[in-house]
């Protein structure tokens, strides 16, 4: 195998070049988002900066503490953005989706590190990438499967109603929504699944072939991390609606949404 | 004198207050008044889909509070002006209800029987895609009635209906809850129509609490 061509600053600039061919599609189909095309440049390049820099300094100075805060700093970001995404949910709903993603999120990069590939849990090299693979997986997966029961919820009000009305209980009107929410988030990384190796090679896998690891341990990689992202999304995210559903009734069967005096909160 | 099935003390929903009054077994009572008297909220309150502020509803004597919700709401069950059916036939629809029910489906004659009260004459397995409106309103009432609970509460069954079909559906109706014991409950913005098949008439009125 070939050593990874190491990019050199003036050559790596070059990149930045194929922008202007978006750039220049956006102008001639009157896309008017030029400023967010710059933003999110900019953006991705700072904080893709920022990141090689702390990982650098991480690698170099491995100590668990610092482990432990990046997992943190990811957890909390992807919880935070979660939140942000899917607005008006009461504390206990976002606090089931806060314990949710950090407790599925940390058992499965626990078993996947400390099980499968047999390193410690402290081993900055394994745990961020993979960590944040895990976690933005899951965080992507949630809120999509938020947002869906959410619009399911709201969507089907009238439903809801009359099947109170006619004594039939929240958890048996509410557990459909939960179920086909947590199919809509599943899809895309079972579709994935589908596709990899014949539409795409993914981004770890080319990563690891690109710095030089066998094609075949960076596929075995591929497909733990695919099966630990599946696992991930759906553990998080049936855990985040089976104990946030049932914060939307009380112990008199009433739904708290539709509660004059509850709001939406 | 038989104990009356619901009594109404002293109700309070958030700024609305509720005259105190009683309702005996098998009659048919009327609601009317001007919006935002409150007249839906209160059936809301009669099937515990809401709570009262103050007061209390007794069923039989027995404070609503303490029952339970989901056995309390098959007795007073309440059919919204917010109809809701699903799609298919309207056998579908029987089905789907009765199975959230958990409750055996009835037979194709008695469904007949439930919508021909309503002044459907159309056959169960007719589309509920193409409906009016007002047809759909009848079907979801004829479920509702299906059901015979002890009190049937009506919420404006008749808005989106013309005076022959209203006076129609009203008539046919009261009678089966009649024949049935059910105590009936309607609210109506079309008094003219429905009072003349009413035991007692309740108005309601924009009575605030400052």
């Amino acid at each position: 195998m070939q050593e990874v061509v190491e990019l050199q600053i003036g050559q790596f600039a070059l990149i930045y070049l194929l922008l202007l061919i978006v750039l220049f599609v956006m102008r001639k189909c009157r896309i008017h988002q030029t400023k967010l095309l710059f933003v999110a440049s900019i953006r991705m390049t700072v904080q893709l900066v920022l990141a090689g820099l702390i990982l650098t300094y991480i690698f170099e100075y491995p100590h668990p503490i610092f482990t432990v805060l990046y997992f943190v700093v990811m957890t909390g970001f992807a919880i935070h953005r979660v939140l942000s995404k899917n607005k008006g949910l009461n504390r206990r709903f976002q606090w089931a989706i806060a314990c949710s993603l950090t407790v599925s999120g940390l058992f499965v990069l626990v078993f996947f590190i400390v099980v499968v590939v047999g390193e410690s849990i402290f081993n900055p090299q394994y745990v961020i990438p993979i960590g944040g693979m895990i976690m933005g997986n899951a965080m992507t997966g949630m809120t999509l499967g938020i947002k869906t029961f959410q619009e399911s919820f709201q969507g089907q009000r009238s439903k809801i109603e009359a099947l109170l009305n006619f004594g039939v209980s929240p958890k048996k009107i509410l557990l459909p929504h939960v179920n086909q929410s947590l199919e809509t988030a599943l899809l895309p990384t079972l579709n994935s699944m589908v596709g990899m190796g014949i539409v795409s090679l993914p981004g770890m896998m080319t990563g690891q072939i690109l710095s030089g690891t066998l094609p075949m341990t960076s596929i075995f990689y591929q497909i733990a991390i695919m099966i630990a992202m599946c696992t991930v999304v759906c553990v998080s995210v049936f855990g985040a609606l089976y104990f946030g559903y049932q914060s939307l009734y009380n112990e008199k069967n009433q739904i708290l949404l539709f509660q004059k005096d509850q709001g939406l909160r | 004198m038989l104990e009356p099935v619901l009594q109404i003390k002293d109700v309070i929903f958030q700024n609305i207050e509720y005259p105190s009054f009683e309702i005996q077994k098998g009659n048919m009572v009327v609601f009317y008044g001007e919006s935002g008297s409150g007249k839906s909220t209160l059936f809301k309150l009669l099937n515990a889909t809401e709570t009262v502020s103050a007061g209390e509803i007794l069923y039989y004597g027995q404070p609503l509070e303490f029952q339970p919700t989901l056995e309390l709401r098959k007795k007073i069950l309440l059919v919204s002006q917010m109809v809701y059916l699903f799609g298919g036939s309207i056998a579908d629809n029987f089905r789907i209800f009765y199975e959230y029910r958990e409750e055996a489906l009835p037979s194709l004659e008695k469904m007949r029987k439930y919508l021909s009260a309503c002044c459907i004459d159309f056959p169960p397995d007719t589309s509920c895609v193409n409906l009016s409106g007002g047809e759909r309103q009848r079907v979801f009432v004829a479920i509702g009635l299906s059901f015979l609970p002890d009190v049937l509460l009506l919420d404006e069954p008749t808005a989106a209906l013309d005076e022959w079909t209203a006076t129609c559906l009203i008539e046919n109706v009261s009678k089966v809850c009649k024949e049935k014991g059910i105590t009936l409950l309607v609210i109506t913005h079309d008094l003219h129509t429905v009072e003349k098949f009413a035991d007692v008439k309740i108005e309601l009125q924009k009575a605030r609490r400052s």
